[in-house]
């Protein structure tokens, strides 16, 4: 069963942890992963050229070894990085491998004396890993800042612990009698850390503060600097005098906790601004240009020039625009319009990048790379309306901005109210409001509430990317499907509809060696009905619209009605009756003809998944207008939008995805999400407020939509829109019970009651109720109905 | 309790100094990737026993 021991080793592993899902999740991703890199097998050999390298160019060192940093595909777990780094140890002359699951990235050490690298390359894709050159310099903007903020974490986490000994050391004190000197030391060392947890790591509060006042855009940092400044100043004149509160164990404990909110949050937000680096994954990287009669070398799909020869082979997707110069073949364009039907190229027709070369190779001359190319500008329209689009707004800042007013104005009537018993209480009883009353409950909810969320999806197998997907999935809205993949199953499926199985049986037989999607459906229908293949069969000719070939003697020749009747085969009037009866099922009708007599026909068909009627009225019954876009046929996509009871007139058929990208973006209702394959509606995926991805590989589809549906079953859109209600009820729960203890705390201070002591309590209070309601509340649960 | 004097300071110093550690340890990056090391720990220890079963 395992191709060595490192694969036994990595399963028993992750059987013996329990981590079975691991499997179901990774053939799940496989088998829907319309990979456009494929046919890329067999040119290792460029990646011993610095120029197909790029941006991993090799890194000679000091004792002869040399280094190299590559992008990695097909990591799943903390297996992967084993399996890796050990394939290191036992290679001769692959000195080191260090795995970075973060940002699937490999740095590898190897003797160039002893191994190249395209054997490294070699062995890891038997593996089951792809290599591929770096595309964008490691992301060294955020690197920086996460340290920097987690510096920041530990200085404050030091300086907050520390202040409350010191604190508890002080109340003792003040209970049960201490040295005049011993308490002034105390409040000093006190002072001292409260100060630089305020001034170090406290500064982030008073920059964001500062940039909403100029701005004037309502803030969190807002009222969050008024209180530090309030209370570091008064606390610091008592200090100072001797007299009255100090409040530096509340600061730094505030400071600290508030940046560990801050943490999180900024965690979710790289996620989210991950590069929509989508034009590279849709079109190949390199390119096989035609230097001379039958030469060819690879090359970087981006040093391609206008009026160049290239060669595409069968199997590979197209690099550039262009013309066929020669060759005949049959274009997969579902990548770029979602049509089912694979069409006929010719020489002299103009050809897209991303569309994928099935029958044979041909020759093109290059019109247009890159951002030039139409699927580039798809994109880069796409980015554009990405950039233009308003971030929502998060709650905490909106509620943020009226409360440092609300806030504020309390203080100064507690100011007035109190002036008449002396200034000095009417201060002191202002300030402590001002610091009992900071929502640090209030900023924590938010960013908790959501990263709770996000791991609980993530175990029922949906991957969302940012918080802010879910808070615009809360309320209903336009909702479109797209349909090949999505709706359907997305392969076609062949049914004998006439005829005996044998004649499938030798149809099946020389569509073996074809690689065509109706070929594999006529395969898969063989096997399931258990049929012997004749072992003596041969494919002679592939035309465009049918296949020839012979088994065990006898002339089969198996294709649609136009090629069957080209190559001279008797069709009877029974025969076109089946035709014309699969052509009202809207199906596609295949003809066998065994010696020039058509025996059988067979039905092609894209069957509807399994529940995807009950979803579509589940998600109208919740109040989602559902529709459907497609580039498949019209009448096709009308009759799946009948069988769905989705009305007419949201059925789109025939639609080129700058069609598809119209439509998302027209924006009628507040929030549009878009479902469909990571990697052929990537455009509009991206386009829509939320783009759902049901199929594609989980690392490509997560680049171009904030959801992936790993398990693609259409039901887990239910438990998503459910899920992402219920998150935002919790959020706003959250912020209900943060703000009754605010409300509460500014009560008591002014009636001028609070004391240190209560303050002291209150605080954690409110941030551990917050805390368990986030975790007790069922947001995705295992029954969702 | 005049030994709070010298305990205060030198309790605070040896708290700066695991302080001062740790945001050397972020500085040199070993905080950047999270998810890793984790398994790579769990996962280490077992190849281990691999290892010495097929040397026995």
């Amino acid at each position: 069963m395992f191709c060595c021991a490192g694969c036994h080793g990595a399963y028993e592993l992750i059987h013996g942890w329990g981590l079975d899902d691991y499997y179901a999740l990774r053939d799940r991703t496989r088998a829907g992963d319309a990979t456009p890199t494929r046919g890329e097998k067999s040119r290792y050999e460029a990646f011993d050229s610095e120029a197909f390298l790029g941006l991993s160019k090799p890194v000679r060192q000091a004792d002869g070894l040399v280094s190299a940093e590559l992008a990695l595909h097909g990591l799943h777990c903390g297996a992967c990085a084993w399996l890796i780094e050990n394939a290191a140890a036992r290679t001769v002359g692959w000195r080191s491998a260090r795995v970075k699951l973060s940002d699937h990235t490999l740095r590898l050490l190897f003797d160039p004396t002893r191994i190249r690298l395209s054997q490294i390359a070699r062995l890891l894709d038997r593996l089951g890993y792809e290599l591929a050159p770096l595309t964008k310099n490691p992301d060294d903007h955020f690197r920086r800042e996460n340290r920097q903020l987690l510096i920041q974490v530990a200085i404050a986490g030091f300086c907050a612990a520390n202040a409350m000994w010191i604190a508890v050391a002080l109340y003792a004190g003040a209970a049960s009698g201490v040295a005049a000197d011993h308490r002034f030391f105390l409040r000093m060392i006190g002072t001292g850390l409260g100060v630089a947890a305020v001034v170090f790591p406290g500064r982030t509060f008073f920059v964001g503060a500062w940039a909403s006042l100029r701005t004037r855009t309502p803030h969190m940092d807002l009222p969050v600097a008024l209180g530090l400044s309030v209370g570091t100043l008064v606390g610091g004149i008592n200090a100072i005098s001797g007299r009255g509160e100090i409040y530096f164990d509340s600061l730094a404990v505030l400071v600290f906790l508030l940046l560990i909110g801050r943490w999180i949050q900024f965690h979710q937000q790289h996620r989210a601004a991950k590069a929509v680096d989508l034009l590279l994954r849709i079109t190949p990287s390199h390119a096989r240009r035609l230097i001379s009669a039958g030469q060819t070398e690879w090359v970087l799909a981006d040093a391609l020039q206008i009026g160049e020869t290239i060669r595409v082979a069968a199997g590979e997707s197209l690099p550039a625009d262009g013309t066929i110069i020669a060759g005949q073949s049959i274009l997969d364009r579902s990548l770029l319009t979602g049509e089912s039907r694979p069409v006929e190229v010719n020489p002299g027709d103009a050809v897209s990048a991303g569309t994928v070369n099935v029958l044979r190779s041909i020759d093109l001359r290059v019109a247009a790379v890159g951002r030039d190319s139409r699927i580039g500008k798809v994109m880069q329209s796409v980015e554009r309306a990405a950039a233009d689009k308003t971030p929502v707004v998060q709650l905490a800042d909106r509620i943020g901005g009226v409360f440092v007013v609300v806030v504020t104005i309390l203080a100064l009537v507690v100011l007035a109210v109190w002036s008449q018993a002396g200034l000095a209480i009417a201060a002191s009883h202002a300030t402590s409001l001002l610091i009992v009353a900071c929502p640090c409950a209030l900023a924590l909810a938010t960013p908790l509430a959501i990263a709770v969320s996000l791991g609980r999806a993530a175990k029922r197998k949906i991957l969302i990317r940012d918080g802010s997907s879910l808070q615009s999935l809360a309320e209903p809205g336009i909702l479109w499907f797209d349909k090949t993949g999505t709706l359907t199953e997305g392969r076609a499926i062949a049914e004998l509809v006439f005829g005996e199985p044998t004649a499938l049986a030798d149809a099946a037989a020389i569509e073996r060696d074809c690689r065509h999607p109706i070929a594999d459906a006529v395969l898969r229908e063989a096997t399931n009905r258990q049929l012997e293949l004749p072992a003596n069969a041969r494919l002679t000719h592939v035309h465009l619209g049918g296949i020839a070939g012979t088994s065990e003697g006898r002339e089969v020749r198996v294709g649609n009605l136009h090629f069957i009747r080209q190559q001279g085969c008797a069709v009877e009037n029974s025969v076109l009756a089946v035709v014309d009866r699969c052509i009202t099922q809207l199906s596609s009708p295949i003809l066998v003809s065994i010696d020039a007599r058509v025996v059988a026909v067979l039905a092609i068909t894209d069957p509807l998944k399994a529940g995807a009627g009950e979803v579509v009225r589940q998600l109208q019954k919740q109040g989602w207008t559902v529709g459907i876009l497609s580039g498949d046929h019209p009448e096709i996509v009308r009759h799946v939008g009948e069988q769905l009871g989705i009305p007419t007139e949201r059925v789109w058929g025939g639609l080129s995805p700058e069609d598809k990208l119209a439509h998302v973006r027209r924006g009628e209702a507040r929030t549009v999400v878009m479902i469909g394959d990571g990697a052929n509606d990537a455009a509009a995926l991206a386009a829509a407020d939320v783009g759902v991805a049901v199929r594609g590989g989980a690392e490509v589809s997560l680049q171009a939509a904030p959801v992936f549906i790993a398990s693609g079953n259409l039901s887990s859109l239910l438990e998503l829109t459910g899920g992402a209600a219920r998150t935002s009820t919790l959020i706003r729960a959250a912020f209900a019970v943060s703000l009754a203890y605010n409300l509460l705390a500014v009560g008591f201070a002014m009636a001028g009651l609070i004391s240190p002591l209560l303050a002291a309590v209150l605080m954690p209070i409110s941030s551990i109720s917050v805390l368990s309601l986030t975790l007790a509340w069922p947001t995705f649960r295992e029954s969702v109905r | 309790m005049s030994v709070l004097f010298i305990a205060l300071p030198i309790a605070l110093l040896l708290g700066g100094g695991g302080m001062w550690a740790c945001v050397r340890c972020i500085r040199a990056g070993q905080y950047d990737d999270l998810d890793t090391p984790a398994m790579r720990m769990l996962i280490d220890d077992r190849e281990t026993q691999d290892v010495d079963k097929e040397t026995v």
